[in-house]
């Protein structure tokens, strides 16, 4: 802390009280502390009496599933929603918050989820956004300042980005510090990161631990936002669970396994048993050849994958998101042309054909974004039952749509995938979104396909949704059905699959039976790292990437083998 | 600090091959063309750059505002009455009732676009058909109105602005007669789109609009409030559509022909065109408008000059343009969150 | 018990049909109240021998005889002694409405597929020169009499269609292959239009007998026939097959976004483009073909303004195309709806002329009517807002997906 001095305005007031050594805290000085909170929305209670005491200079996690109402907390504290009831305490003073100005004018930042940022505007314009100091009576921004203060601030936190640079060319590690400086550069003391790890790759996750040690180690505050229990663990020096909305409570991660932190977060004990007999395979239903796509910007982002999926085949892609597997499963499916290869479907070049005709060939697909793909949001599900098959044979009679055997069609799949409410004529947009995944699968799932192409299945739906759906993935590879999985789910694709595909900048790293890996293997492969290349990188990724599956710790398969790939 | 950002020349190839191509046009016209044409391009130019800059503002805040047509319509109309109703070529407190008309003008424009803005900011409207709205208001205020006073859908004349001349610069060859010798609008043109870059690219607010336009929550969660700079940026674009419809009604038409598609006939659907073409640049904006204007100066030559061509086919010619022009920029990238409606995370 | 009739509450609050209904009228209402403040304070203004006294003010206009004007002069005065329903001013409203029905639709289907066809104007332009100049053209060839009839008419109004239909082409084609925005390309080309058929009209269909710009006449027996003894008259203008056609045609439209394969792409395609990528629609192919058929039937307005109004083309058209646009809107895109919304704009056209000639108030009054009703109904919040102070009815639904509210239950927190 010997340069504080030298700060800038805005750090002033933290240079008066960051003489706090992290390593002598005292209990009692609570940067945040946040009393009993309540926020209810529309028909959910997000919030439900939820207490959180962050002591300073600590980095605190506040894990729990999705929809346990981290974010909605952490929006309270930002000041963006204001709560029905309870307390917010900011050092020791009692605030409320009418708009996120009003939070970083107390001293906090929040980086979210997706970055607020302005893609088209440069670094420093981004950093100053709101806050911009003027010259010339107000007239012009003072760009050499915002300049001088985006440089001072990275010199004294080890940053390195270009005020110049424009953010759409960054990478999402880089975007990320611009958001952590775009929250110091206001003079936040206390930083709030909504899942910051989601979108990283293992190494930018690194990245990211250094920083948060080196801005705890000059005083500030942090709470993490997380689902992962292996990063909460290993970043945390205080985890707060939350679960359904209510605080489960403060635990020390020194002294807590991973298994009783899973366990606060779910309710009940996880045993993921996805395990199915070995598959029989058949003919090969899909095939993609040396596949090349570019996307909008002409940037190659799939660069010559190869695969083969047979008949009663599970084939999982694990990777970050953003390494081209969402543009090669929209090559296979028809939404996009690929550049370059071949795709064969059923013996034949599907290549040029049309997204409708691979549907009508038996191409089931579940799709990554719901709310703009799989749904049509305005669309009561009876309508939502017909969407790709509006012009097959079972539903349409020469151009018309049979609506009473449309109506019987989702009623069913309304039953036999539990959505609720189980109200077909609701609009697709009034169910929660676990409830419109599992309406999506069960359109999909009962196409009477040959081939499955799921994309995240089980993202944002419950423990007991999510079996039922393994167990009728696997019952599909029963039947014979080629199945492609793709999840960010690690334990999903690995339990699941027969075969997985590490992809890393649009290439496989390694195609293989996902027994053979370990996770320290997995993780490596998804870095783009072979694991031979640098055998002593994994302990970096202890616990990393174990998703919400707190069953899958002690089984053994944590030694790393060495010789696969 | 890289040249771009202290001068407004565009960066991508595209922008600046028609720049290039507006340059060797620019020379070709000013060569070929008589200087009564050059003059008619400056002026006709007033209600499309004017009405272009201001939709420049809107649409960078996300508020796309293709009303503007209707608020060209309603200033040029007031514009004219007012002026009429005080009595043309008098003055009041020393200041011509030109210059009272216009100041009307641009008040009730800017009114309009307040009424706009309440219905997409406040109501959630859908800005396209508000656009539209604002428009048909307009298309049947003005020959309404006008009926009242003139018993006419059309106006009486009321003439024109005089000729702002400086004495010796006015003997310059071309910037003379162009510059230094022509009626106030043409300057108001100019100095509204140095001064509408200067705002864009210079000044916070410029900010917050753009951000406004691209990543309302960015600007939301850094503290600026999106519906304070969407008014003003919605407010902004009637300020100077209503300098372009006063001051092309009181500079150049002198009357307003508020039957049919009135005397503005489009300019504010061409002004759109025009800044998508420039890419929401307003001195782009500005140059764009010459090319409309030019056309349309060229076009009136024409038909003057008594070609075998039919009139109503060379009228075309600027309305075609415009279609050609939209789909050689129809890969302009609106800003972000244009036409969206933003709610702040709780109402 | 309280579950179900609040779930019964909820629907019918839901029920977007009933809130889209309630919005038009109340829309229509603003609209009038506004309207009559206008017609007031402009009365102010007007000179006149007889008004209102008010503060030194003479007030020349009444808004109430203004709307008794609008509304019952397009009946005929049903109040008066003497109505009979076949009168001219009826006639007058329901030919509007039967021009204003197709302009509509035209509208309308645009809309769905989530287009905005500023152009149906122009279409209508166009298709109905080509009407006009094909039926004269064939008249040449074919029988009189009946058989005329029955061939020529069929003809006229599919030639207007193709016509309108290829125009409606062209900014369909610009908006699927070059990304060119349709409400400019589709304004522009009104313009166009006009300028392209004053052009064809006096290089070669001039009727040499006249000195107006207008095309030949068509011969009489090709004119849409009106029914003898049951129907209004020859000379009205009118016909009620022509407008058993409009509704029948009207039912078709509805029929087609409601139960066909093509009408579920349209209508998923006008709400979320992506979701109809993903079901298998081709969305360039779905631009030009809904803009096509929103273009044809903007042309058969044209064909029927030419065989039942006038019986030539005329330079000078009527804003049938725009007023399509409002009639669209105040129906909520709805097919069905264009009917009752058409016959509203049908009485204000008609009564405008009878605001002409029993008032002093400017007829235009109608044109700001429309462009108020466009405007209330585009914003829906602001009846909302109103209806919830006084009713006390919340919106249910939960914020919408993209808002990211929603995500406080699940859908936000995207996992990696």
């Amino acid at each position: 802390m010997t340069d504080s001095g030298t700060g800038t305005t805005t750090e002033e007031g933290e240079a008066a009280r960051g003489g706090t050594d992290p390593g002598s805290r005292r209990t009692a000085d609570l940067a945040v502390h946040l009393d009993g909170i309540t926020k209810r929305f529309p028909g959910v209670v997000a919030n439900d009496d939820v207490d959180l005491r962050v002591e300073r200079g600590s980095v605190h996690a506040l894990l729990g599933e999705n929809g346990a109402g981290k974010t909605t907390l952490m929006n309270v504290l930002y000041g963006l929603y204001q709560p029905e009831g309870g307390r917010v305490v900011v050092d020791g003073e009692e605030r409320s918050f009418d708009s996120p100005r009003d939070a970083i004018d107390a001293g906090i930042g929040m980086i979210h989820q997706h970055f607020m940022l302005v893609d088209t505007m440069t670094v420093a314009e981004n950093i100053a956004l709101g806050n911009e100091p003027r010259k010339w009576f107000g007239l012009a921004v003072d760009r050499k300042r915002i300049n001088r203060e985006i440089r001072d601030l990275c010199d004294r936190y080890g940053f390195d980005v270009d005020p110049g640079a424009t953010v759409a060319d960054l990478s999402v590690g880089a975007q990320q510090r611009v958001e952590i400086l775009k929250a110091l550069y206001r003079g936040a003391d206390v930083l709030i990161l909504d899942e910051p790890t989601a979108v990283l790759t293992p190494q930018e996750v690194e990245g990211l631990y250094d920083v948060l040690e080196e801005l705890t180690a000059q005083g500030k505050t942090i709470i993490f936002i997380t689902h992962k229990l292996g990063e909460a663990t290993h970043a945390a020096d205080e985890i707060t669970v939350l679960r359904d909305g209510k605080s489960v409570g403060t635990v020390d991660p020194e002294g807590t396994t991973q298994d009783e932190l899973a366990e606060y977060m779910v309710g009940r004990e996880v045993l993921l048993e996805a395990e199915a007999d070995p598959c029989e395979t058949g003919d090969v239903v899909l095939s993609a050849d040396d596949v090349v796509v570019e996307d909008e910007r002409d940037v190659e982002v799939v660069s010559g994958i190869d695969l083969e999926i047979r008949s009663g085949e599970i084939f999982g892609i694990a990777g970050v998101d953003g390494n081209g597997q969402g543009e090669l499963i929209e090559a296979i499916t028809g939404l996009r042309t690929p550049d370059e290869g071949t795709i064969t479907f059923d013996g034949e070049d599907v290549t040029d054909w049309s997204r409708r005709e691979r549907i009508d060939a038996g191409m089931a697909y579940v799709p990554e974004d719901r709310h703009k793909q799989g749904l049509v949001m305005p669309f009561d599900l009876v309508e939502n039952g017909v969407l790709g098959s509006q012009r097959s044979e079972e539903f349409a009679n020469s151009g018309r749509i049979d609506w009473n055997a449309v109506r019987d069609h989702s009623e069913e799949i309304i039953e036999t995938y539990d959505v609720r409410p189980p109200n077909p004529d609701a609009d697709a947009v009034s169910l929660s979104g676990g409830n419109q995944q599992k309406f999506i699968v069960g359109r999909e799932f009962e196409r009477d396909p040959d081939l499955v192409v799921a994309t995240h299945p089980t993202r944002g739906v419950d423990i007991g949704s999510t079996e039922f759906i393994h167990d009728r993935l696997l019952e599909l590879r029963q039947e014979g059905v080629a199945i492609l999985l793709v999840s960010s789910k690690l334990d999903e694709v690995r339990s699941l699959s027969d075969r997985l595909g590490v992809i890393y900048e649009g290439e496989f790293m390694d195609v293989t039976d996902p027994d053979d890996l370990t996770e320290e293997e997995l993780g490596l492969l998804m870095a783009g790292q072979r694991p031979s290349e640098n055998a002593d990188a994994d302990a970096s990724f202890r616990g990393d990437g174990s998703g919400a599956s707190g069953g899958r710790g002690g089984d053994g398969r944590d030694e790393p083998t060495g010789d696969s790939a | 600090m890289p040249m771009r950002d202290r001068l407004p020349i565009p960066e991508s190839g595209y922008m600046q091959a028609v720049v290039g191509g507006g340059l060797v046009a620019t020379v070709l016209f000013l060569a070929l063309a008589s200087p009564s044409t050059h003059t008619a391009t400056l002026r006709l130019a007033v209600p499309i750059a004017l009405a272009a800059i201001g939709g420049i503002f809107a649409e960078k805040s996300g508020v796309i505002n293709i009303g503007i047509e209707g608020l060209l319509i309603v200033s040029a109309f007031t514009g004219v009455v007012v002026t009429f109703r005080l009595g043309s070529g008098e003055s009041t407190l020393l200041i011509s009732h030109h210059w009272w008309g216009l100041l009307a003008g641009v008040l009730v424009s800017t009114l309009f676009a307040l009424v706009f803005a309440v219905v997409c900011i406040e109501f959630k409207a859908d800005q396209i058909i508000a656009g539209l709205a604002v428009w048909l208001i307009a298309l049947g205020l003005a020959p309404f109105v006008s009926r009242i006073v003139f018993e006419s859908p059309n106006t009486a004349t009321v003439g024109t602005f005089d000729n702002v001349t400086v004495p010796v610069l006015s003997e310059l060859p071309l910037v003379g007669y162009l510059l230094f010798d022509t009626p106030p609008q043409v300057w108001i043109m100019l100095i509204s789109a140095v001064l509408g870059w200067y705002l864009l690219s210079r000044t916070s607010f410029g900010r917050w609009v753009v951000a406004s336009g691209e990543n309302p929550k960015a600007l939301d969660t850094a503290g600026v409030d999106v519906r304070k700079v969407r008014y003003a940026a919605v407010l902004l674009s009637g300020v100077f559509a209503g300098l372009g419809g006063a001051g092309f009604a009181l500079g150049q038409l002198g009357t307003f022909a508020g039957g049919g598609e009135t005397d503005i006939g489009g300019r504010g659907f061409i002004a759109i065109a025009t800044y998508l073409f420039a890419n929401y640049h307003p001195i782009g904006a500005l140059a764009g408008s010459f090319l409309f204007a030019g056309l349309d100066a060229i076009q009136v030559r024409l038909q003057a000059a008594g070609y075998a061509v039919p009139t109503e086919l060379i009228r075309t010619i600027p309305y075609v343009t415009v279609i050609i022009v939209l789909v050689f920029v129809g890969k302009t990238r609106l800003p972000e969150a244009a036409g969206e409606n933003y709610e702040s995370g709780e109402d | 018990m309280r579950d179900r009739v609040e779930r019964l509450l909820e629907r019918l609050v839901r029920a977007s049909a009933v809130e889209r209904i309630a919005v038009s009228v109340a829309a229509l209402f603003a609209s009038i109240l506004v309207g009559a403040v206008l017609v007031f304070v402009s009365g102010g203004f007007a000179s006149c021998r007889t008004g209102l006294e008010l503060a030194g003010w003479t007030f020349c206009y009444n808004p109430v005889q203004v709307y008794y004007e609008l509304f019952l002069g397009a009946m005929g005065h049903p109040l008066q002694g003497g109505w009979s329903p076949m009168n001219y001013s009826l006639a007058t409203t329901l030919q509007q409405t039967t021009l204003l029905i197709f302009t509509g639709l035209s509208v309308a289907v645009a809309f769905r597929a989530g287009l905005f066809n500023i152009g149906t104007q122009g279409q209508l332009v166009v298709g109905g020169l080509a009407t006009a100049v094909s039926v004269v053209y064939a008249a040449a060839i074919v029988p009189g009499g009946l058989v005329g009839t029955i061939v020529l008419i069929p003809i006229g109004v599919l030639v207007g269609a193709i016509f309108g239909g290829l125009f409606g082409a062209i900014p369909g084609a610009l908006k699927a292959y070059a990304d060119a925005n349709e409400v400019i390309t589709t304004i522009m080309l009104n313009f166009v239009a006009v300028g392209v058929t004053s052009t064809l009209l006096s290089w070669q269909f001039q009727d040499p007998n006249s000195s107006n710009p207008q095309t030949q006449p068509v011969p009489e027996y090709a004119e849409i026939p009106t029914i003898p003894y049951v129907g209004f008259g020859g000379r009205m203008d009118f016909s009620l097959l022509a407008f058993a056609f409009a509704v029948a045609l009207m039912v078709g439209v509805a029929w087609l976004l409601a139960r066909t394969s093509f009408g579920y792409e349209l209508r998923t395609s006008g709400v979320q483009p992506e979701a109809a990528a993903y079901g298998g629609v081709d969305d360039k192919r779905m631009v030009v073909s809904s803009m096509t058929l929103s273009g044809a039937l903007g042309g058969i307005g044209g064909a029927f303004w030419v065989l039942m109004v006038h019986g030539r083309w005329l330079e000078n058209v009527p804003e049938l195309g725009f007023d399509g646009i409002a009639v669209s809107i105040l129906a909520g895109n709805n097919p069905l709806g264009v009917g009752a919304a058409a016959f509203l704009f049908g009485i204000l056209q008609s009564g405008s002329r009878s605001i002409g000639t029993a008032t002093d108030v400017p007829p235009e009054l109608v044109g700001v009517l429309s462009g108020l009703i466009i405007l209330f109904v585009a914003m829906p919040e602001f009846f909302r807002m109103i209806g919830s102070r006084y009713v006390g009815v919340e919106r249910e639904r939960p914020a919408r997906a993209d808002g990211g509210e929603a995500g406080s239950d699940d859908g936000g927190d995207a996992d990696a």
